[in-house]
């Protein structure tokens, strides 16, 4: 999902701060550093960490940023132990999208990494063959998106 | 307390919270503690207080850290054993503490003592509702909500016919719904992660009323363009990357 929206965005794919909560600081996702310290303080034992990592996201990204990024936790700590839970594999398509993705951030290594079966050499000649034109097709959207927007703000 | 005044954030928080989710979790608490399809409103409201208790769980802690999480033996520091069979408060302390080493087999054994995949579903959809209600509390620096009082009534025994076995560890509806009773969960294909709770439909119906004030609504989620609120969809993802990888979760 990370992958797919940065490309929407016109971005170049950033994975820091999600195996590695300090690498958060140098990624090129704004605010990405206030976005981790929230997450990380979340799990954190300490009331302490929570006070300053609320201030930090509210005085970088604002007072709504804040309350969304604590939703999107909620989100999350919901949905993984769902997947968790039912023991379901990840989708065919989304299994071939991410697998080099998965390797570089250690994914694969998971205990729950088992319910997925491994993709198929096909599949993963597929996956290359479409990534071009999935790459294309969601810079192409975000493009659309933006103009749609700015048109809005321009009238 | 009755869930009409049940999360009123007024004078709670320093920053204004949307009212969606303000309503979104009024409408959980209601749900709590109403009679649902297997377990009865004073069993949800105790599986919601055994979710709280497991993660102060000395013996979960010691478990956690065991190479196996199957060869430990001990007693949990639970709240509801007057309510709850034993092997749910178990199940319910592994969800919330340990829920990355779950194994099929496990899930088949907890049938044989008295947990049926039903009643693990829905057991389940209540463990993951509360669960994020209250991080969600957390990381607003926000005490949590009392819970609801349990309102009287039957749990409506009432299963999918259409429900069967082949992905995952429990039975699901299948990605294409026909036209029934369950036809309003999702429209297409449907992913894995949305299923996964359907052998109980309401917690399906539950789980899409949460996470469109968490997240996105099911309509929105396929629209990369879309974050949640000021937030991009890259930082959105940022912050659903990084609570993945703390729990561990390959999904």
């Amino acid at each position: 999902m990370l992958r797919a929206s940065v490309e929407t965005e016109g971005l170049e794919t950033d994975y820091r701060g999600i195996a590695d909560a300090a690498s958060a600081e140098s990624s090129t996702v704004p605010g990405a550093g206030a976005l981790i310290g929230l997450v990380e303080a979340s799990f954190s034992s300490n009331p302490e960490d929570g006070v300053a990592a609320r201030l930090r996201l509210r005085e970088e990204l604002g007072a709504e940023a804040l309350v969304d990024t604590a939703a999107v936790i909620g989100n999350f700590e919901r949905m993984v132990r769902i997947a968790d839970g039912t023991g379901i594999p990840l989708d065919a398509p989304v299994n071939v999208a991410t697998e080099s993705v998965r390797r570089e951030l250690g994914i694969d290594g998971y205990s729950t990494a088992e319910n997925t079966g491994s993709v198929r050499r096909w599949q993963r000649w597929l996956g290359r063959a479409l990534e071009p034109v999935a790459r294309y097709g969601l810079r192409r959207l975000g493009r659309r998106a933006r103009e749609r927007s700015e048109s809005l703000i321009d009238s | 307390m009755t869930t009409n005044a049940a999360f009123d954030y007024s004078g709670r928080v320093e920053d204004p919270l949307r009212d969606d989710l303000r309503l979104a979790h009024q409408q959980a608490w209601e749900r709590i503690a109403q009679p649902g399809t297997w377990w009865s409103g004073r069993e949800r409201v105790a599986i919601a207080a055994e979710s709280r208790a497991a993660e102060y769980c000395v013996f979960c802690r010691k478990r956690r850290e065991a190479l196996s999480p199957f060869g430990e033996t001990g007693n949990h520091d639970d709240v509801s054993a007057d309510v709850l069979p034993l092997a749910a408060i178990d199940a319910i302390h592994r969800l919330v503490t340990d829920a990355s080493r779950l194994t099929e087999t496990w899930v088949k054994e907890l049938a044989e003592e008295g947990v049926p995949d039903t009643h693990y579903v829905e057991l389940l959809s209540v463990v993951v509702s509360i669960r994020s209600i209250d991080i969600f509390h957390r990381a607003m620096g926000i005490s949590p909500e009392p819970l609801p009082e349990p309102v009287a009534g039957e749990p409506s025994n009432k299963r999918p016919v259409a429900a069967a076995s082949g992905v995952g560890w429990v039975p699901m509806l299948p990605s294409r719904l026909r036209a029934g009773d369950e036809a309003d969960l999702w429209r297409g294909p449907a992913p894995n992660v949305i299923r996964a709770m359907s052998l109980v439909p309401d917690a399906v119906r539950w789980l899409k009323e949460l996470s469109a004030a968490h997240y996105l609504s099911m309509e929105n989620m396929p629209d990369f363009t879309r974050g949640r609120g000021p937030l991009s969809r890259a930082q959105t993802e940022l912050v659903a990357g990084r609570v993945s990888a703390i729990n561990e979760c390959f999904y």
